[in-house]
């Protein structure tokens, strides 16, 4: 077998034939389009990367202000349970001091109504003891000096009531 | 014994097997490689693509994997270029042969499509030898050295030209490196570059040829050998287009890049 160099030099020019052909009509999109899926994958991951910090952003202010409101939430209860025992203070305060006046005013009540019926009492008796005595006595005494004498009698009947 | 057919046009001798070889391996590279690319897709490649940017990011990491591909684009084509050229090549001669008898009582020259491709004289000498005359139409063009060789060429012209342009200094001074008395040895390793990028490719190849013809011979009883060796030889043609890139870029980096850079890298 000889060594034919009009192959070689078909060979070379067949392969840059083909090299040329290949480069424009083949590799140049497919590294064009390699080049751009390597700029979408780069352009996904910041994407991901930005939103993933945004929601963090976001995690951290949700927390705070969960944070924000079980603190008035609190508040709110610490200020009502305050409120509500101030006020059963109160009630309770004015429910005594309103008993107090009741218990007082009926007291009083009851001092009166007993002086007046022992007026009404001691009236009475002194009118039925003036008819036992008149009856007893006959007129033997004069009206006036009985009626000292009802009196005192009375008086020492008061006395020791 | 099989002849290749050589036209002899205008004091040049065209071996036509070759061209045909060259051609049909260039025009399978194209199709297969348009084929590839007749639907590019960002976001759903179809196969084939996937197998093609496969390839590309291969020889890309073969190459240089810090330089983006956008500056290695020239070499990443150069890469891809050869080794899908060198293995469609390699399988070419496998499947099948094509190979036209000369009837022992033909005289005169032998011709194709008015083309001479064997004289009347080397006939004649031919069949006084007593040899049997056959032309073989379809190979490898790889199984070929001047095809080989004209590959070889390519890659040995590029790394100089690269080595003299956009590396002067460096690659000037390699040639007496570790000491001036080394020159004709840098030389002697310069020359054996693309000899043994040529040799190795062809003999490759030749070999498996050779040995499928010689299995053809066996006859039926050669068909599970010859299963193997098929099997064998895909594997060899692929390693060998492999081995022919890996070189290339090897000697391409080699060339240009400055020692400074690797310092600083």
């Amino acid at each position: 077998m000889e060594f034919n160099w009009e192959s070689t030099v078909i060979t070379m020019i067949a392969f840059l034939g083909l090299y040329l052909l290949l480069n424009k009509y083949a590799f140049g999109p497919l590294f064009a389009i390699m080049e751009k899926r390597r700029e979408l994958v780069k352009e996904e991951i910041s994407a991901a990367e930005s939103s993933r910090k945004e929601a963090e952003r976001n995690m951290e202010e949700q927390k705070q202000a969960l944070q924000q409101v079980r603190k008035e939430a609190h508040d709110i209860i610490e200020q009502a349970r305050a409120t509500s025992t101030k006020q059963a203070d109160d009630i309770l305060a004015a429910a005594k001091t309103e008993s107090v006046r009741l218990k007082d005013e009926a007291v009083k009540d009851i001092e009166n109504e007993k002086n007046k019926a022992i007026a009404a009492l001691r009236s009475q008796v002194s009118g039925m003891s003036v008819l036992i005595a008149s009856k007893i006595i006959e007129k033997q005494i004069d009206e006036k000096s009985q009626e000292q004498l009802v009196d005192r009698y009375l008086n020492e009947v008061g006395k020791s009531s | 014994m099989h002849f290749f057919p050589v036209v002899e046009l205008g004091g040049l001798n065209f071996d036509l097997s070759s061209i045909l070889a060259i051609l049909v391996s260039c025009i399978v590279v194209f199709a297969l490689a348009r084929a590839a690319v007749s639907n590019l897709s960002v976001h759903n490649p179809s196969k084939i693509q996937n197998f093609l940017e496969w390839v590309a990011e291969f020889v890309h990491n073969t190459i240089a994997s810090t330089m983006p591909l956008s500056k290695a684009k020239t070499y990443v084509s150069l890469g891809m270029t050869l080794i899908m050229f060198i293995f469609v090549s390699n399988l070419l001669g496998l499947p099948f042969g094509v190979v036209t008898e000369l009837d022992d009582a033909h005289k005169g020259p032998v011709t194709v499509l008015g083309m001479q491709i064997m004289s009347g004289e080397e006939v004649e000498r031919l069949h006084e030898e007593g040899k049997h005359i056959s032309f073989a139409w379809w190979k490898s063009p790889t199984a070929d050295l001047s095809v080989t060789a004209g590959l070889a060429i390519i890659v040995f012209i590029l790394v100089h030209f690269l080595g003299l342009t956009r590396n002067t200094k460096h690659y000037l001074k390699h040639y007496f490196e570790p000491f001036p008395v080394f020159f004709p040895l840098n030389v002697m390793k310069e020359a054996a570059k693309p000899l043994t990028l040529a040799l190795r490719l062809y003999a490759n190849i030749f070999a498996g040829e050779v040995l499928i013809s010689t299995i053809l011979m066996m006859g039926w009883i050669g068909l599970p050998l010859m299963a193997v060796w098929q099997g064998f030889s895909v594997f060899v043609g692929a390693i060998q287009a492999f081995l022919f890139t890996i070189l290339t870029m090897v000697y391409i980096s080699q060339a240009t890049i400055h020692e400074h850079d690797e310092e600083h890298h």
